[in-house]
């Protein structure tokens, strides 16, 4: 194997990659938060003020929004994890040949566009809606849901759920089984099992899970806009409001640039927390434990065991159902004859939107220009990003928390910040091509969740299978290719379809840097969208749902999602 | 692709020069020219390729490209690129579209448009006017006591929590603050009395931030009340929800209205104006009239009597309409947007 130094070497590409498209946006984004005045058109002054910065903060309405949506991004991080752990077991225990179906499922609210996804939310609970009716059923008060923080925290738990249970899915899925039998066999219930065996073993994948749920749910503002009934305010919105519409750079790229300080903490401490909590990966001394009296000890596990069932699959029936909803609502709605996508009642059957969308060449050509776009910004960002893994799991270098850190900075600037800083440069991107430009940001965009990913399966790899293979003479090329990459298959496939659908979503840059002669599909959805939503989004949601079944149906073929040899 | 790039580069920095002493740099069209229009998806687009993009390309041998989008990032990306234009026309409302002209990022109109000529003079402001939309009260009949006929009937006892205000800047909201100003005493330069009467409002059923939003919630029954264009809002009561009345208070509905603005330093000044000329002609204002009840700028059209009736048609009517000075209005725009996020919203 490489040595030390040689492993931390493995990160250059990555790091490279961030310096040429990323350090520009962030460093205009940096420079315009420390200017003194907000104009449009005043000169960028290079001495520094902290005028923004010292309004923003002694701003008690600033502070108040910003710490909100802090906690919004802890409580959406935390009730991820909690429906994301059956959810992803019940994915790992699936039989091989439902298993494309069972990702399909979990990948429905990322392939529904967001005002039909939040549509689902209203539906479910608003004041005639679903949720408040079966209160009403039961003779509860008729409880007040809709347009209020925990709507919005439903909207984005059901869309950031599918990356917690892919994050989880790898690790749980990698566990050696044999573990779980000894501890059944010494007389271990459910639920220690889970607590003392699956849930330790599956930490690294869960830091990935809270960093990605955490940053994007601090960052959104679109769910939350839709959703809150624009009562409820959060960061995004603000820089957003003063960004982009009131045109008060400064401002808004101090409020990026706190929000990204603070992306970075928090992915920082959660790396921290975790790796106190798993000190056999680096070698060193177990924590101390608490000890419970055994009479209490034995009563908790007693109430453990015996609600476990009952929570555990109570938690799994509302993680499909938050995950399954908006499919149904789009497949009907795909075949409703009403002009507006946002109708609640069906108006009659019709296959016109389809008919429109097959009728119409600017739709498949977008489609194309999306699809060549994200296969070749997932390409890339897989070659730079599996060796960045590798070097932050092995490397002995000093700062790798550090770099780890630093590695995920795109997904800790808003995506309004980039679009913003890209607009400063804008004269300078339009030099370069602009499927060239564009695939730059994407590969940039989406590095960060792969790389968040790999590093949790690179974490799993048994090393002593490399050494064993190692001793036999293979060759390193050789040991990768037999020994690393059959482990990795699963890890490397579900950080793949991660990065493929966020580069064939993305609106929030993208929008900015379309230019007449490219143009992707989002972008093209979202135009219509702003202006009225036709049911053309649905007709193209449920192709988008029908064909990602196809295509997991086939990587399944080619590359399955399970480990075989462990069938 | 790069050689390309600097010829056309090189090309705009010699003719951006004479464009500022006379507006008939480039007075011809030639075969191969590319106009590049910003413009909103979905229907407009379709109108717009049908009436103005597709004669065009006939006609001269040209290309037009489109990109689609919101008229935020439209409207950032102009003033971001303020001189050295991507765009030749973009589409900005009454208000942006003034203040853009102020800034030097568009264009005044002139009279080397045809059809300029046949524009109400309201259409003749910050650009070309092409369709005025205006902002009323909207309500759902089965929610209020009786009908809503004034702008302070939103502060009656029946719509007290049923009111969905909605959220500023955007057309709607600002028509709504201003009218709120107004029927309480005091207008664009005195904004104190709208906060204040609009706080009284609190709480809010909910504050909407786009029509296709407000729809949603008059379907599921959120609130009675808001203000919202009264052309879609007409068409969402005719196709789905026929308790939705579009009301037309005494003091007027306020006037709203979609501009196409030829950027300064476009280098296909002739093309451009080629192009807003065709969206001015009777057909193309006809489509929209008839496909989304958008009014007609043009005073040289007239439509059939059942469908002239929902729409602003006629001297008399434009001149109902209130207008504001957008001058002001936009210069306060971020004042009274980050004081609307504290004092309403959130």
């Amino acid at each position: 194997m490489t040595g030390r130094v040689g492993s931390g070497l493995l990160a250059l590409p990555y790091g490279v990659w961030l310096l040429a498209a990323f350090a520009a946006p962030l460093g205009a984004v940096a420079l315009l938060s420390v200017q003194q005045t907000g104009g449009m058109f005043d000169p960028i002054l290079l001495v520094p003020s902290t005028e923004q910065y010292v309004e923003l903060v002694g701003d008690r309405f600033y502070m108040r929004v910003f710490l909100n949506t802090l906690l919004l991004g802890v409580g959406v991080a935390t009730a991820c994890a909690v429906l994301g752990y059956p959810l992803a077991l019940w994915l790992t225990r699936l039989p091989p040949r439902w298993k494309p179906l069972g990702f399909a499922i979990v990948l429905v609210p990322l392939l529904t566009n967001v005002v039909v996804r939040s549509l689902g939310i209203i539906l479910l609970l608003a004041p005639r809606g679903i949720v408040a009716s079966l209160a009403v059923e039961l003779g509860l008060p008729r409880p007040d849901l809709l347009f209020g923080w925990f709507a919005v925290g439903l909207a984005l738990t059901q869309v950031f759920l599918p990356f917690m249970v892919l994050a989880l899915y790898d690790v749980l899925e990698g566990q050696e089984k044999r573990l779980d039998e000894a501890a059944t066999s010494l007389g271990a219930g459910p639920a220690m099992r889970f607590f003392r065996v699956v849930l330790p073993l599956s930490l690294p994948g869960l830091r990935a899970g809270l960093v990605i749920t955490f940053l994007l749910a601090s960052e959104s503002y679109v769910s939350a806009a839709l959703v809150g009934g624009r009562k409820v305010l959060v960061s995004g919105m603000i820089v957003l409001k003063e960004g982009i519409e009131v045109m008060n750079y400064p401002l808004a790229s101090a409020l990026a640039m706190l929000m990204l300080f603070a992306g970075v903490l928090a992915t920082f401490l959660i790396g921290r927390a975790i790796a106190l909590l798993t000190p056999w990966i680096p070698g060193r001394p177990p924590l101390p434990r608490l000890r419970l009296p055994p009479a209490l000890r034995r009563a908790l596990v007693a109430v453990a065991e015996a609600l476990a069932p009952i929570v555990s699959r109570l938690l799994l029936a509302i993680a499909i159902l938050l995950l399954v909803f908006p499919l149904l609502l789009v497949a009907v709605a795909s075949v409703n004859d009403s002009p507006q996508a946002t109708v609640a009642q069906f108006v009659g059957f019709t296959l016109k939107w389809y008919a429109l969308i097959l009728e119409n060449p600017r739709y498949l050509e977008d489609a194309w220009t999306s699809l060549q776009l994200a296969l070749c910004a997932v390409a890339i960002a897989l070659a730079i990003s599996l060796p960045a893994a590798f070097a932050l799991v092995r490397g002995g270098f000093a700062g790798r928390e550090a770099l780890g850190a630093l590695y995920v900075l795109p997904l800790a600037l808003p995506g309004i910040a980039i679009g913003l800083g890209m607009l400063r440069l804008l004269q300078w991107f339009n030099m370069v091509p602009p499927f060239l430009g564009i695939l730059a940001v994407h590969v940039v965009l989406i590095a960060p969740f792969m790389l968040m990913l790999l590093r949790a399966s690179v974490a799993q790899l048994d090393r002593s299978l490399e050494e064993a293979a190692g001793g036999l003479g293979a060759t390193p090329a050789r040991v990768f290719r037999r020994v690393i990459l059959p482990q990795l298959g699963p890890g490397i496939g579900v950080a793949c379809v991660i990065g493929f659908l966020n580069s064939f979503g993305e609106v929030t840059v993208t929008a900015f840097l379309t230019t007449a002669r490219m143009q992707t599909l989002p972008v093209r959805i979202y135009a219509e969208a702003t202006f009225s939503l036709e049911n053309t989004v649905n007709a193209i949601s449920t192709i988008f749902i029908l064909v990602t079944i196809a295509l997991l149906l086939l990587v399944n073929r080619l590359m399955p999602l399970d480990r075989v040899w462990r069938r | 692709m790069t050689a390309r790039t600097t010829r056309r580069t090189m090309l705009g920095a010699a003719l951006a020069a004479p464009a500022i002493w006379g507006k008939d740099a480039v007075a011809q069209i030639r075969r191969g020219d590319e106009l590049t229009v910003g413009v909103w998806g979905g229907v407009q687009e379709r109108i717009v390729r049908q009436y103005c993009g597709t004669p065009l390309e006939q006609q001269h041998g040209v290309k037009i490209n489109y990109v689609l989008g919101g008229t935020t990032e439209r409207r950032a990306r102009a003033y971001a690129e303020r001189g050295r234009p991507s765009f030749d026309v973009l589409y900005l409302n009454i208000s942006e579209s003034r203040q853009a002209v102020r800034d030097g990022v568009t264009q005044a109109p002139t009279a080397n448009v045809p059809n300029f000529a046949n524009l109400y003079p309201l259409a003749r402001q910050g650009g070309y006017g092409v369709a005025f939309n205006p902002v009323t009260i909207v309500y759902d009949r089965r929610a209020v006591a009786s009908p809503m006929t004034s702008w302070k009937d939103f502060w009656r006892d029946d719509l007290k929590g049923k009111v969905i205000w909605p959220t500023y800047p955007g057309a709607q909201g600002t028509s709504a603050l201003l009218m709120s100003a107004k029927v309480w005493g005091g207008s664009e330069r005195n904004i104190d009395p709208a906060f204040q009467n609009i706080a009284r409002l609190k709480p809010f059923a909910a504050i909407q931030g786009s029509q296709d939003q407000l729809y949603g919630m008059f379907d599921s029954g959120v609130g009675a009340a808001s203000v919202e264009f009264g052309s879609f809002t007409r068409r969402y009561a005719e196709t789905r929800n026929p308790n939705i009345v579009v009301a037309d208070p005494t003091e007027g509905q306020v006037v709203a209205m979609n501009v196409a603005c030829i950027t300064t330093g476009t280098r296909n000044q002739a093309l451009a104006e080629a192009w807003v000329n065709l969206h001015l002609s009777p057909e193309c204002q006809q489509a929209y009239a008839e496909q989304i009840y958008y009014s007609p700028t043009i005073t040289n059209l007239t439509l059939p009597a059942e469908l002239s009736a929902k729409l602003v048609m006629g001297q008399a009517a434009v001149e109902k309409l209130v207008d504001f000075d957008w001058g002001v209005v936009a210069q306060n725009e971020p004042r009274w947007s980050s004081r609307f996020t504290r004092e309403i919203a959130g």
